[in-house]
């Protein structure tokens, strides 16, 4: 009876495909974190990162039928549009610069790799954010492969290639087999 | 892939992208909820692709226009460049207000009028149509100041009045009734040479969770007059401003 019952009951993406918008804020709550940090690096302007998620929560909310699957596709459906939404900002705040300032904040000055440190943040101030794209993907946010596809919107061989042809402006000496 | 490089790497996306504010969830929540009457409907893709119509002729008309009349703010004219956008304050802001800078603007904020935390402020239009069409009102929570944004279509509306209002209950312009907004404090905004309902379907009555700029809710909008009530958790110093392309009016409420 108990599992007739829960049958029935319309699942939180149905509810939000029906209209209700606190179901559907429940469900991107958890991705909201990392789709600030996936922003934050792309546009490297945290209060442009804050912008750009909200204004990428109302444009899957309003799209929501598009979504292909389940909840378990809700992620990197999400992550992609976070994604086209800092493109977005970027090209219409043409006028903006990369704020290397940010990149270099929060920099500690103790610590034996400092001088390594120093380089992979040039090195990362110097990508495109899509090039830094599939690493937040892949490195900062812990994506499984294919999610990384899913999010890039190519195969998870494009998504892989990606991720080692921007490690490598990184680290030169990177292996296509290191990135597993 | 070294163990290594992911630590590293992680350890300066962590310094670029820092945590989110704690009103981020707040203020998504509100943006969906603001968003509502949006969506619902299989009119919407009508009005949209009605919209983008009309902007599109809207704009060609206004680059014509611009284009004859005001070459002299061509882009190799203009103003040195700025990564913020330009902002614009009606000279008519009462002078016998004390004005106190805001404790930690942005540099992206340099440009814009400083808070003032008593009296009425007023922003006066500038080639304004009889009637300017409000088409969005959005909020938002920025360091050091909640956000109001009344977008227009047309143009500036012919003024803006803005005032402390004692509590939060106002009275309904058109029925005379009184409404009662969450909050200890409020102010009040009126828009003269305005209308709210021609091109504006989203919510009159928003609550936004935010620490300061509590909930806002239309108070009128009745034979060329809108007002808007909004209810603060404090009060509060507050500045007003226009922004270009799309026209409109930016109202900043101090949150720190």
């Amino acid at each position: 009876m108990m599992s007739a019952v829960m049958e029935q009951r319309p699942s939180a993406i149905q509810r939000a495909t029906e209209g209700d918008a606190d179901s559907f804020a429940m469900l991107i709550d958890p991705l909201l974190n990392p789709a600030y940090r996936l922003a934050a690096v792309m546009l490297s302007d945290r209060m442009a990162a804050e912008d750009a998620v909200q204004e990428a929560s109302v444009k899957a909310w309003r799209n929501l039928r598009q979504l292909r699957g389940d909840e378990s596709s809700l992620r990197a459906w999400f992550l992609s549009i976070v994604a086209n939404e800092c493109r977005m900002t970027r090209r219409r705040r043409w006028w903006s610069v990369v704020k290397s300032a940010d990149v270099e904040s929060d920099r500690r000055t103790d610590g034996p790799s400092q001088e390594a440190l120093t380089d992979l943040r040039r090195a990362i101030a110097r990508l495109s954010p899509d090039e830094r794209l599939p690493l937040v993907l892949y490195f900062y946010l812990d994506l499984p492969l294919d999610e990384v596809a899913r999010t890039l919107r190519v195969s998870p061989s494009a998504a892989k290639s990606r991720i080692y042809r921007a490690a490598r402006r990184l680290r030169s000496d990177l292996t296509l087999e290191e990135v597993s | 892939m070294s163990q290594n490089f992911r630590r590293d790497l992680n350890k300066e996306f962590d310094a670029i992208s820092g945590t989110p504010s704690p009103a981020l969830s707040a203020r998504v929540r509100s943006a969906l909820e603001q968003d509502r009457p949006a969506r619902t409907g299989p009119f919407w893709m009508a009005g949209l692709a009605a919209g983008l119509i009309a902007a599109i002729v809207v704009g060609v008309l206004v680059v014509a226009s611009f284009n004859r009349h005001q070459t002299s703010i061509l882009p190799g004219t203009a103003p040195t460049p700025s990564a913020s956008p330009s902002a614009r304050q009606s000279p008519s802001q009462s002078p016998s207000l004390t004005p106190s800078p805001s404790p930690a603007q942005t540099p992206s904020d340099s440009n814009l009028p400083a808070f003032v935390c008593a009296g009425p402020v007023s922003l006066a239009g500038t080639q304004t149509p009889a009637v300017a069409f409000v088409d969005a009102v959005r909020t938002g929570t920025h360091a050091g100041y909640d956000r109001v944004t009344i977008e227009f279509n047309n143009g500036e509306p012919a003024n803006v009045d803005m005032s402390p209002h004692a509590g939060t209950t106002f009275t309904q312009g058109a029925s005379g009734q009184q409404v009662t907004l969450q909050g200890s404090t409020g102010m009040l905004v009126i828009i003269h040479g305005a209308d709210e309902h021609t091109a504006y379907s989203g919510s009159i009555d928003i609550k936004t969770g935010y620490s300061v700029l509590v909930e806002l809710r239309q108070v009128e909008d009745f034979e060329g007059t809108v007002q808007w009530g909004l209810g603060l958790s404090k009060t509060a110093c507050y500045r007003a401003f226009y922004l270009t392309n799309p026209v409109r009016l930016v109202i900043d409420i101090q949150n720190s």
